[in-house]
């Protein structure tokens, strides 16, 4: 089958009810997107499908062929970080960071949808389990990079 | 068994070992250049510090970043010392010499009452006992991330090792600038002298290597440049991108995947096993039955060419599973158990003064209350994982640890190799809490190595086996009884608590040759119980400590963390039947305790307590002391739909010198969460020998929208560092509890929390 991710094409010989998780960590080596449930419970697998936050840990990889999918290694580089990832560092959110892709490929869904978003719509949105608790800082840095993508910006 | 006659049997064990030392200063951490690796191009000075080419500095890095931005501030430590940047000191992982093993951590270990170290002079009897202790700890060497040690146990050393480098930097430059030493200057990594000779550290570093400079000392806190300042750390641009390597995301060329299935039953095995179904898939090429290592439960292992078809491969197993010889485990029965150890066996004695019986034969009123705590899962985001490969007599391992010896030793263990034979690699920690002082999963990743055939392979946990085969925080009871006079003072406390030592089972698994039976007394049982700053004439404080076979381990701020819940709500329970304000009654028991003191009042008034509140809402008060910190925490209080939500955190704590006040913020707010979690949600039930919670779904964590916000309010000071990590969970659980009595009239005598 046809998967597109983060913007290239490949084929992959998958069994078609294997989990888009580990076709993308095992497989494709993009280890950026973690393992942490199993259960769509915590949110650590997120990654896009044709924009769309989706918990990969529970997706068979025939459901998403063919569409765009978004990885946390597409988000932005070290050089050129998403303001999300800017307002990340500037509100120094990650301890053991092992949540943090998927907290950031949820954050960044949101702003997509909602690039105003309130204390109330995050809370409704990011329901991402972090066990360093880092809930107050994803919080401001959402805030944060808002701002920033108003004014066109990094953060 | 009375504390005296413990302390002065375990010195007795190792009396062999002090003729000759009680004339000798600590041994040096400083260690040789030839411990650390060699790299080309590179200079080492000492154990710790090698110099770059280009002037950069390599430091020896032994203790695992797991989130508490430890890499950070040690590496703040070096910078400071060498007036260079931070981003110029690079991090390489240290060798096993035992130079860099963990003195703090076993010093803390002393059953000692905080409060008599609390003066200018520490009691000679407390000083022996530290000295003898950290003598035995420094042999013993034991490399171990954990008790909210690192900065205390390294603060000395690092900046040693980096100001002897310094030096021998600087007499090297003096040398060949025919200058004297002390015209000197260092700003950036770079040496200056007034006749504008410059070098950076890589310009002087072969001269200097093989000096050894005399009369080192670190630099005075005046002229600190780094320490104390709020500094961003190093490791978080790689997690913002998914580029930290955490241990899952080890990726070696011909790697294969395990997905393990242990007994469901704690300490039980498989009877039998069919896995045809299993190795007919495609994708899975082995079954492997693992054995039970490091205290961990037999089951097996399925090797596949991805995670997922090692995990189809599990599923497709029929195993007939057997409970272990001992039976089937019960937590209610254990609660039981415990019940019935504390109201018949009269336990050890950590702390006692004044005379208790004297105090309640006198008395007008007696309070009894009885509290209780359950078993605990870790549940670190990262699941537990080991990535090993056994090829030609060796074994390389790559871990997320907090002990590398130990996974060290356990890998020679199962590969039946010397301990020189085996390389660890520590990865970045997906979250520690105390369950990565374990090595379980290191063994069955060697054993499943083995039957690899030369190629490496990645083991992993699915998060139900994490949660159901944690070394748990030991379930706890404690039964308080204070006595109150005719005026209504409270004239004695008597404390007896019960549960499983952890030590003593750790110490088995860690370093067999010291271990003893399980039921030693063990500090951790009775921390946060015997430690206590009130000042009560009379106080008698013991445990019984039990002997289920159920697998325990530290839990972030171990004993504290359901003791502190116990004896802040007890205190909370005398204020309420003595009239008084929970702050105010607090504050007149604490006349011996300055410290505390101010710890408590920075809270109260950062909280506005006594002010009033929104209708529905209510504060909570409650202090602790851990690792060498004293902590304050108001928690605001309100229940909506019978749910306890929590809106604010404010809390104050004073954890002597500081190094980076934005990880001691950030660690503030992650022990609240982290406490708030086991107090609304936490824990785990075991039935029939298995453990009834299993994922999120069923044992939740505090997610966003339930989180509070939390203050952080650092207290000045100049003492040594004392923990940072840890001991802001403790307060969390009796601070929301002390809240909810205030907004019910119920108190909250068990974890976790009811309405």
């Amino acid at each position: 089958m046809d998967l597109n991710i983060n913007g290239q094409s490949r084929t992959s010989n998958a069994d078609p009810s294997m989990l888009l998780l580990w076709v993308l960590r095992d497989e494709l080596n993009l280890t950026g997107t973690k393992f942490g449930c199993g259960i769509a419970a915590c949110g650590a697998c997120t990654v896009h499908v044709g924009g769309q936050p989706v918990r990969s840990c529970v997706m068979p990889v025939s459901a998403v062929a063919n569409q765009q999918i978004k990885t946390i290694e597409s988000l932005g580089s070290a050089e050129k970080p998403h303001p999300l990832q800017a307002a990340w560092i500037a509100e120094q959110v990650p301890q053991c960071g092992y949540c943090q892709s998927g907290m950031l490929m949820a954050a960044a869904a949101l702003l997509d949808k909602n690039a105003n978003p309130s204390d109330a719509d995050i809370d409704a949105a990011m329901t991402n389990l972090c066990r360093c608790g880092t809930y107050q800082r994803v919080r401001a840095a959402i805030h944060r990079a808002a701002v920033q993508m108003k004014k066109g910006g990094a953060a | 068994m009375k504390r005296r006659t413990w302390i002065l049997s375990a010195l007795g064990a190792t009396g062999a070992l002090m003729v000759g030392w009680g004339v000798m200063p600590a041994r040096s951490r400083l260690g040789s250049p030839e411990l650390m690796l060699k790299t080309e191009g590179d200079v080492a000075l000492n154990g710790w510090i090698k110099i770059a080419k280009d002037g950069a500095v390599v430091l020896a890095m032994p203790r695992s970043e797991m989130g508490q931005g430890i890499h950070t501030a040690l590496a703040m430590l070096v910078a400071e010392e060498l007036d260079m940047p931070l981003n110029r000191v690079r991090l390489e992982q240290a060798g096993a010499d035992s130079i860099y093993g963990n003195v703090a951590m076993l010093v803390a270990s002393l059953p000692f009452h905080p409060l008599d170290s609390e003066g200018e002079h520490k009691p000679t009897k407390i000083k022996m006992g530290e000295w003898l202790v950290g003598k035995i700890a420094r042999e013993l060497g034991i490399n171990a991330t954990g008790g909210s040690s690192s900065i205390a146990d390294l603060w000395e050393p690092m900046r040693m090792a980096a100001a002897t480098a310094r030096a021998s930097l600087v007499q090297a430059a003096a040398a060949a600038w025919k200058v004297p030493a002390n015209e000197i200057t260092v700003a950036q990594g770079v040496m200056q002298h007034a006749s504008g000779k410059t070098a950076h550290f890589g310009e002087m570093a072969a001269s200097a290597a093989g000096t050894t400079p005399a009369n080192i000392t670190p630099k005075a806190s005046k002229d600190w440049k780094l320490i104390g300042q709020a500094t961003a750390r190093t490791d978080i641009p790689a997690k913002v991108t998914g580029q930290a390597t955490f241990g899952l995301d080890v990726r070696l060329p011909g790697m294969l995947f395990a997905a393990v299935q242990m007994c469901p039953m704690i300490g039980g095995s498989a009877a039998s096993m069919d896995t045809k179904d299993a190795l007919a898939l495609k994708g899975v090429s082995k079954v492997v039955p693992l054995d039970a290592w490091g205290g961990g439960t037999a089951g097996l292992a399925v090797v596949g060419q991805t995670t997922w078809h090692a995990r189809q491969g599990v599923k497709a197993i029929k195993v007939q599973w057997q409970a272990p010889a001992t039976g089937a485990l019960d937590s209610q029965r254990i609660q039981a158990d415990l019940l019935k150890a504390l109201n018949t066996e009269s336990g050890f004695t950590f702390h006692e003064q004044g005379v208790p019986t004297q105090a309640e034969k006198a008395a007008a009123t007696r309070i009894d209350a009885l509290y209780q705590a359950p078993y605990l899962a870790h549940a670190t985001m990262e699941p537990m994982n080991c990535t090993a490969q056994v090829k030609d007599g060796k074994v390389e391992i790559w871990v997320p640890t907090q002990v590398p010896q130990m996974a060290r030793d356990m890998a020679a263990k199962v590969a039946k190799v010397d301990k020189d034979k085996v390389t660890v690699h520590v990865t970045q920690l997906g979250g520690g809490f105390g369950r990565r002082l374990e090595v379980d999963f290191v063994g069955q990743a060697v054993q499943v190595a083995m039957a690899c055939e030369g190629q490496p392979v990645q083991l992993s946990w699915s998060r139900e086996e994490d949660m159901t085969h944690d070394f748990f925080r030991p379930m706890h009871l404690a039964k308080f009884q204070a006595s109150l006079d005719d005026k209504g003072e409270v004239t004695s406390l008597r404390i007896k608590s019960a549960g499983d030592a952890i030590t003593p089972r750790w110490m088995a698994r860690a370093v067999p040759a010291l271990s003893g039976p399980i039921d030693m007394p063990d500090k951790t049982a009775s921390e946060g119980l015997f430690d206590l700053p009130y000042g009560f004439a009379s106080q008698h404080m013991s445990h019984v400590a039990t002997k289920s076979s159920v697998p325990v381990g530290f839990w972030r701020s171990v004993g504290h963390s359901h003791n502190a819940f116990f004896s802040e709500s007890f205190i909370d329970e005398l204020a309420a039947a003595t009239k008084q304000d929970p702050l105010a009654f607090r504050l007149n028991w604490l006349k011996d305790a300055p410290r505390y003191a101010a710890v408590l009042k920075l809270a109260a008034d950062k909280a506005a307590w006594g002010t009033p509140l929104p209708a529905g809402r209510a504060r909570g008060i409650a202090l602790h002391e851990s690792f060498g910190s004293i902590v304050a925490q108001v928690a605001e209080v309100s229940l909506a739909d019978g749910q306890i939500r929590v809106h604010r955190v404010v809390c104050a704590i004073d954890c002597g010198t500081v190094v980076n006040p934005a990880t001691v913020a950030q660690q503030v707010e992650s022990s609240v969460i982290f406490g708030l979690s086991a107090a609304l949600f936490g824990k785990i039930d075991i039935v029939g020998g298995a453990v009834q919670q299993s994922n999120f779904s069923n044992a939740p964590i505090v997610s966003l929208g339930q989180a509070p916000q939390v203050e952080t309010h650092i207290v000045p000071s100049t003492r040594h560092p004392a923990g940072v990590g840890e001991p802001a969970v403790p307060p969390l659980a009796p601070a929301v509890g002390n809240a909810l009595f205030a907004l019910t009239g119920k108190r909250q005598r068990a974890l976790p929390l009811v309405v």
